[in-house]
């Protein structure tokens, strides 16, 4: 842009010299002190910078078109060329497109001001800021994470987590400790069969101390056997005063309380259920001849949701079987998703601002023509207001491609450790600051990228700059 | 070599930060604590003039180390010129020596940066200055400073990344009275943690970078010290054996998901530091884990987020530890246990430290070095807290706790010290990071081969051979 202005200015200075000779001088002299500072901040830099690509590490041996081939034999130029691809394809569309809905809505609504300045709000806070923000919102402990935390709600809503979740990682399977098996089907049941008359003891670890006293357990304690009733105890397997004995009921082991058990035949099939007591004791009463075992519902382990990784490197596209390099190119990573995410947060009100500039210069006589013709809203919308906002949407959309070919303050901020080289959200300009600046200091592999990034910009840019010139 | 001290920040910078703070912190409760040990200096006499001296340290780091310097201000009349360098000390230093204007004596935080000014011949050989105050270091320490058969450095601070910290109140729910000595107890223990229900360890990840440290302490531990030489310097690849058995080593322990606070999934989004809060939380919360595997730095996390936190396992005034931050929390660590098989192993050290090297031969440049080689100098420092010798004379008596005096004493004790190998890579370093976490990710045996081959191709690329 800097650079159309000084043309502009030049050749305008120009024709006025070639009038009035007298000024040409003078113009000239108001204008060396911007050309020295172009020259020293943008022309000369840009020069160095491709000569660097040519140089090694330190710039101090040539070293040819090296620089330029190892960026393009690794996989990490490639995750990164992958990244910036997903932002230029995903972002700048749907920026334009909340910008000219919220610019559309805001002209019907009362109170119009106030909610243009809160979309345009965060346009003014530092991107590290809004990055500080998004980071907390991400998170994955859904204590943390406002995110996390809404989807659990929903997801304990449906299907609410059992009085005894097991922790991440953690198996129904490895609870089992005395007396206990795993039934085919994946429960937890009695290793014995019992019948009418008989008691089982059923012992369980892997559940915290805490856990049990906060759900008012008292220290186990086996039911008194009676007639034609199974009865048993569920308990706590674990003594601290003998942590490597099992199987006996110590009186610092607490019984497990209102854990939902089943009894169920040899075929499966569920005879009687019940609930233990703050003693982990529990009685089937009338059970009727025959064998059964004890089975403890998996309900009552199933977990809360535990969160979900948004700024992880997971990918939402399927890379099972793909060759390292095809996978670089072809996966989609939740990050990048999530990054947008906050950035639309962040540039929403700036296109709005922009859009609803345009449509108030919009001609409303085409659009009182609409209505008087019976074309409906949408109608209206469609046909009219959109294809006479299409050079501001051009312009927005283009800005917007520009802005995010150079990607890199969010995704540093955000990905931190995501951003680096290779890294899942690694962009172009990521990768240019960490191997020119980060990690290990390589001034030619950095001017390099950063050449293939200037390449990848200038057709962007010389649209919006023809477009501009244009008018 | 620029760029090796570049990629040495990222995990540094979390360190001096903490040093620091921990540093405040135990200087105020330390200040109330009568000095018993003297702290005059060595007989010096007076010489007189000003000496310019160069050490990473900064603000409250800066403050202690200038009262270590102050007894020898007031003797010697000497005025010292210090200027604290932060992080950019080893690349000040060579900026300086290239220049023409090195200080007279500078502290560096790794001894690559002496074998190279030793090479060049910008810094004076020590033995005529120490005289017999060199053998007040272990073999291990003078061994990473000597270049040519001559010693170039006097070790003045150390750190140790041999530590694996745990919530003595956790360990009491699963009723183990015993730390483990070896990796198969670590192993038991852990499962015997599993069965009360607590989870083991919170595994620090980050950018990686914790999870190399925690790899290599293993792989020293698995192959020992000249292994772990000669695989920093890529001298034997890292598709090797010795390579193989640590990282199956290693896999005992990541390949338990239920070991691992928040699973595999929860291990990988669990950040420096706030995966030591999970172990030593703040007031309001509850431990989550028993365990973790972190350098002596994090002291300064614990006692920071909570001021109750006491060191050792007795708990603060008899009281019996609790795992609640609101009553008589403490903290402890044991060493990081070698497998049984390996127990020659297990006075091999990781960690790091600051050196002193000469630049300049003046009378008090030489009278500064054989200062801060000397007992007392170190005896101030440990006073003030934050601080661990790797200099025998240094008492143990003079450190503020048990915690600290233990630490200490396996500095002075290492029969091999090793620096971090990541930080010894150069611009693959990030990479290695990486391939740590993908590790983690994914602990298979078919996994393991994969990702020792990709590292092996990346040291060979970064390094040149």
């Amino acid at each position: 842009m800097a650079v159309v202005a000084v043309d502009r200015q030049q050749g305008r200075a120009g024709r006025k010299g070639m009038r009035h000779g007298q000024h040409h001088l003078q113009s000239l002299a108001f204008l060396v002190p911007g050309a020295i500072l172009l020259l020293a901040i943008v022309v000369w830099p840009t020069i160095a910078t491709v000569r660097y690509s040519f140089y090694n590490g330190t710039a101090t041996k040539a070293v040819g078109l090296s620089n330029y081939k190892s960026l393009f034999s690794t996989a990490d130029t490639l995750i990164a060329f992958r990244n910036n691809v997903i932002w230029v394809l995903v972002f700048p569309f749907i920026v334009t497109v909340i910008g000219l809905v919220f610019a559309v809505l805001s002209e019907r609504i009362r109170w119009s001001t106030a909610f243009k300045t809160v979309i345009f709000l965060p346009i003014v806070f530092s991107v590290t800021a809004s990055s500080l923000v998004f980071t907390q919102i991400f998170q994955l402990d859904p204590h943390v994470g406002v995110l996390n935390a809404i989807v659990q709600t929903v997801d304990d809503w449906f299907s609410p987590p059992g009085a005894y979740p097991l922790s991440a990682g953690q198996s129904a399977a490895s609870l089992a400790t005395s007396g206990v098996v795993v039934a085919p089907h994946g429960a937890l049941e009695s290793s014995k069969t019992v019948s009418a008359g008989g008691t089982v003891k059923m012992g369980l670890t892997g559940i915290s101390a805490d856990t049990l006293t906060v759900l008012g357990a008292r220290p186990a304690k086996v039911p008194t056997p009676s007639a034609g009733t199974v009865t048993g105890l569920v308990w706590r397997d674990f003594s601290i005063s003998n942590p490597s004995n099992i199987s006996a009921v110590y009186p610092d082991e607490n019984g497990f309380a209102d854990l939902h058990l089943a009894l169920v035949r040899s075929d499966g099939s569920t005879v009687a259920t019940t609930t233990t007591d703050a003693f982990g004791g529990f009685r089937f009463a009338d059970v009727g001849p025959g064998n059964f075992r004890v089975q403890i519902n998996a309900s009552n382990f199933k977990p809360s949701f535990s969160g979900t990784f948004w700024l992880g490197p997971q990918s939402l596209t399927p890379t099972g079987n793909l060759s390292q390099t095809a996978e670089a190119l072809l996966s989609i990573p939740l990050i990048d998703i999530s990054m947008i995410l906050a950035y639309l947060w962040i540039w929403a009100g700036f296109t709005m601002v922009v859009v609803a500039a345009g449509l108030a210069a919009l001609d409303r006589e085409a659009l009182e023509a609409a209505h008087v013709d019976g074309a409906t809203e949408w109608q209206t919308f469609r046909r009219v207001t959109i294809p006479m906002l299409a050079p501001v949407l051009t312009v927005v959309l283009v800005t917007m491609v520009i802005n995010v070919l150079k990607i890199f303050d969010i995704v540093v901020n955000l990905g931190i450790d995501a951003s680096q080289p290779g890294g899942q959200a690694s962009t172009l300009a990521s990768d240019v600051y960490y191997l020119g600046f980060g990690g290990g200091v390589h001034t030619g592999l950095a001017s390099a990228l950063a050449v293939i990034l200037f390449v990848l910009v200038v057709p962007a840019m010389l649209f919006n700059l023809k477009r501009i010139s244009g008018k | 070599m620029s760029h090796v001290r570049a990629s040495l920040s990222a995990s540094r910078r979390h360190k001096l930060f903490s040093v620091a703070a921990f540093t405040g912190l135990l200087g105020l409760a330390v200040s109330m604590v009568p000095t018993s040990a003297s702290t005059a200096s060595p007989a010096l006499g007076h010489i007189g003039g000003s000496i310019s001296l160069w050490a990473e340290w900064t603000s409250t780091e800066q403050q202690d180390f200038e009262a270590v310097l102050a007894p020898f201000e007031a003797e010697t009349g000497v005025t010292i010129n210090y200027s604290g360098k932060g992080s950019n000390m080893d690349t000040a230093i060579d900026a300086a020596v290239a220049g023409g204007a090195p200080p007279q004596v500078a502290l560096v935080p790794d001894p690559g940066t002496v074998l190279a000014l030793a090479k060049k011949g910008a810094i004076q050989p020590l033995a005529p200055v120490l005289g017999s105050e060199a053998s007040n270091y272990g073999a291990a320490w003078n061994k990473l400073v000597t270049y040519n058969g001559k010693l170039y450095g006097v070790w003045f601070k150390g750190a140790n990344k041999n530590t694996i910290w745990y919530n003595p109140a956790e360990f009491a729910l699963a009723g183990i009275k015993k730390t483990p000595t070896t990796w198969q107890q670590l192993l038991t223990d852990a499962a015997t943690l599993k069965r009360a229900g607590v989870t083991p360890f919170s595994l620090c990840t980050d950018i990686g970078w914790p999870v190399a440290d925690l790899w290599q302490n293993v792989y020293l531990k698995t192959a020992g010290a000249t292994n772990y030489d000669a695989l920093a310097a890529h001298t034997i690849p890292w598709t090797g054996p010795t390579v193989t058995t640590a990282f199956n080593t290693l896999a005992e322990l990541i390949g338990q998901p239920s070991y691992l606070l928040g699973g595999t999934k929860g291990a990988l989004a669990n950040n420096y530091p706030v995966c030591v809060d999970k172990v030593f939380p703040k007031p309001g919360t509850m431990p989550q884990a028993a365990m973790v595997i972190e350098a002596d730095f994090i002291v300064s996390e614990i006692v920071g987020n909570s001021s109750g936190y006491t060191a050792g396992t007795a708990g603060a005034g008899g009281k019996k530890c609790t795992a609640s931050p609101a009553g008589t929390p403490c903290y402890d660590f044991f060493p990081f246990p070698a497998p049984a098989a390996d127990q020659k192993n297990s006075s091999a050290i990781q960690g790091s430290g600051d050196v002193a090297m000469l630049l300049k031969s003046t009378a008090a440049a030489k009278a500064l070095i054989k200062y801060l080689g000397s007992a007392e100098a170190g005896e101030i420092w440990a006073h003030l807290g934050g601080f661990a010798s790797p200099n025998k004379l240094v008492p143990l008596s003079s450190y503020p706790d048990p915690v600290t005096q233990a630490d200490a004493s396996e500095l002075q004790h290492a029969t091999s010290f090793v620096f971090s190998l990541d930080d010894l890579q150069g611009s693959w370093e990030p990479s290695l990071w990486q391939d740590m976490l993908n590790f983690v990710k994914n602990p298979t045996a078919k996994n393991i081969a994969s990702i020792q081959k990709t590292m092996q191709a990346q040291a060979t690329a970064a390094l040149g051979h």
